[in-house]
């Protein structure tokens, strides 16, 4: 396999834009009409993901270090879509078919072998990471709505069962699927530490426009189905580091962290934590009295809450990062933020500025899929 | 090979045009209308993505034929002009529009349920003010009355050297207006904090159901076209 005739030919193709995805996915629904059921309605951000994947696999397909961990990830990310082994095959035909279109007379016996290499390469190297995840864990988790607490008119909070239990560490993240949005995934974080009878509590925040959120905000009720993927993240508590913890949660970016504050609550000697739980109006601050309920059963852990968009409000006001900073230097502490990406920034920005060295900010990574 | 007309990369794509963002103009300066600037760019865009559609099927369209004249050549005959090839590739084109027109539906969709909310949020934030402003007022009218009260009081004279009968039930009239007066300021004011609360319901619930029926029909698009056949 020649890797820059590869290249070469992929960004002559890659200029035709969004016509090469379109093609693509129309000859794979011709020619098999039951991978159609895979995918949702509207194809837009799919064709837009395929491109970004393709354009990644693409650039590093001669270098197995980089390009392995991301075909592995692929793989089993894949498997909550539906994907099964004999897929692979028909994408494969349609991807050469695809290139080769687009090529028009540059378009080779060479070039064909090179696409075809790398595509057995590429498929089996996904293909093997999903036979090793179905042997550790099932592809989706189904889950029953057993509590919908709407707490003010745009958050709901949801308490869900799934069958069978579904394991994670504190601060990770599932993707959740409503049947009301079929095939659209979005990653929620799970707001509690494991509990006895494995329920998962989501913050589910409407996002205008949003058809993910709002299905599962507006008329959702107990025993109603979702789908969950497994979890992924890696805002998790460092239990090694023995410093003490600042917490800054923007609106429902609290669910993560009150994860992990049930998780310091399980150490046998807890750091002092001090959160600050900031939103626009008072109103914004839905979960309050259960978090003051936690800061009175526990002496270690302090809550500040604070508005940012109502001056009258009694109580903290002003932008989160300046609340957070008012309150003096957190240089020895370990920081975790979550929340909206515009605070998470901000906030990392002032706090290293004033002296945090940043590897001790921990924050969720979500680079590599769609938030 | 041919040269396409797509070779030069530096060209202004549709995704430029739907996430490009113009700074704000100083104070003072005057500046368009950003609804109506960004109204005008969608429409640009989407002008954009149907000169490409239409670029790309002319330039299929022109490969298809060269093929046909170069295999007619190669094999002596004039071939067919429409081959199983070709009948595929077309296929492939018409199942692309399709897509694209749902792709379209559900983009609408969601903009104008966007928009709704967006809407919706903006008038209860005016609402909930207006309501805090008018709360405010009654209460600063009610502390005036009763400090206006307290000073008619310290004036008067001291109950404890009492006056005539006349006196003392002016005074106990005073405090039976007041306590009416007092009454009357709560009354209104539940009476108007209920009504804010009920229209801020009103609002919750007909949001709720027009997002609800904006969604299903991006959800069920085929059924709603169907629906729509059978009207």
């Amino acid at each position: 396999m020649d890797a820059q005739r590869l290249r070469d030919s992929f960004s002559r193709v890659n200029m035709f834009g969004d016509e090469v995805p379109l093609f693509f996915y129309s000859d794979l629904f011709i020619r098999h009409p039951e991978v159609r059921d895979l995918f949702p309605i509207s194809m837009r951000s799919q064709r837009d993901h395929l491109v970004g994947a393709l354009a990644q696999i693409v650039s590093s397909v001669d270098r197995a270090d980089e390009l392995t961990p991301f075909l592995q990830g692929l793989g089993r990310d894949h498997r909550k879509f539906g994907a099964l082994t004999e897929h692979y095959d028909a994408i494969g035909d349609s991807l050469l078919t695809t290139v080769a279109h687009f090529c028009g007379d540059g378009w080779s016996a060479e070039l064909a072998a090179d696409w075809a290499d790398a595509y057995s390469l590429i498929s089996s190297v996904m293909i093997a990471a999903a036979r090793r995840d179905e042997a550790l864990r099932p592809a989706v988790w189904s889950g029953t709505v057993v509590g919908c607490d709407p707490r003010s008119f745009d958050i709901s909070v949801l308490q869900v069962k799934p069958e069978p239990r579904l394991d994670f560490l504190p601060g990770q993240s599932v993707a959740v699927e409503s049947p009301r949005r079929p095939r659209l995934w979005r990653y929620y974080s799970v707001a509690n530490a494991p509990r006895e009878d494995g329920t998962l509590e989501f913050h589910i925040r409407l996002i205008d426009g949003g058809a993910v959120s709002m299905a599962l905000t507006q008329g959702q009720s107990v025993g109603d189905e979702v789908r969950m993927g497994p979890p992924v993240g890696v805002l998790t508590l460092d239990v090694t580091s023995g410093r003490d913890i600042l917490m800054v949660a923007g609106s429902t970016g609290l669910a993560p962290l009150k994860a992990i504050i049930e998780h310091v609550a399980m150490l046998p000697a807890p750091p002092q934590v001090h959160l600050f739980f900031g939103a626009r109006t008072a109103d914004g601050l839905y979960d309050l009295p259960s978090l003051d309920k936690l800061a009175a059963e526990y002496d270690w852990l302090t809550v500040t809450p604070s508005v940012s968009a109502d001056s009258r409000h009694r109580g903290e006001t002003g932008s989160l990062p300046d609340v957070v900073t008012r309150h003096g230097s957190w240089s020895t502490r370990d920081v975790y933020l979550a929340g909206p990406t515009e605070l998470v920034h901000e906030t990392t920005t002032r706090l290293t500025s004033a002296g945090t060295p940043r590897n001790q900010i921990h924050v969720e990574d979500f680079g590599w899929s769609e938030p | 090979m041919t040269v396409a007309w797509h070779e030069d990369q530096k060209r202004l794509t549709p995704k430029e045009i739907q996430e490009i963002s113009f700074p704000v103009s100083r104070l003072g300066r005057r500046g368009y209308d950003e609804d109506h600037v960004r109204a005008f760019l969608r429409q640009v865009e989407q002008e954009i993505v149907t000169l490409l559609n239409e670029k790309v099927s002319l330039w299929n369209e022109v490969e298809r034929l060269r093929r046909r004249i170069i295999s007619g050549m190669k094999s002596g005959t004039e071939g067919v002009l429409f081959g199983k090839e070709d009948a595929h590739v077309h296929a492939v084109r018409i199942l692309s529009n399709a897509q694209l027109t749902a792709d379209r539906y559900v983009a609408d969709a969601q903009a104008y349920s966007h928009r709704l909310t967006e809407e919706a949020r903006s008038r209860r934030d005016e609402i909930l003010a207006q309501a805090q402003e008018h709360a405010d007022m009654v209460l600063e009218e009610a502390s005036a009355r009763a400090r206006e009260a307290a000073i008619e009081a310290l004036n008067s004279p001291s109950p404890a050297s009492p006056q005539t009968e006349t006196d003392r039930n002016a005074l106990r009239a005073e405090l039976a207006y007041l306590r009416a007066f007092g009454e009357v300021y709560r009354t209104h004011l539940r009476a108007y904090t209920e009504g804010m609360l009920r229209s801020i319901d009103e609002w919750e619930q007909r949001e709720a159901r027009s997002l609800e029926q904006t969604s299903l029909e991006a959800a069920g698009l085929t059924d709603f076209g169907r629906a729509r056949e059978l009207r």
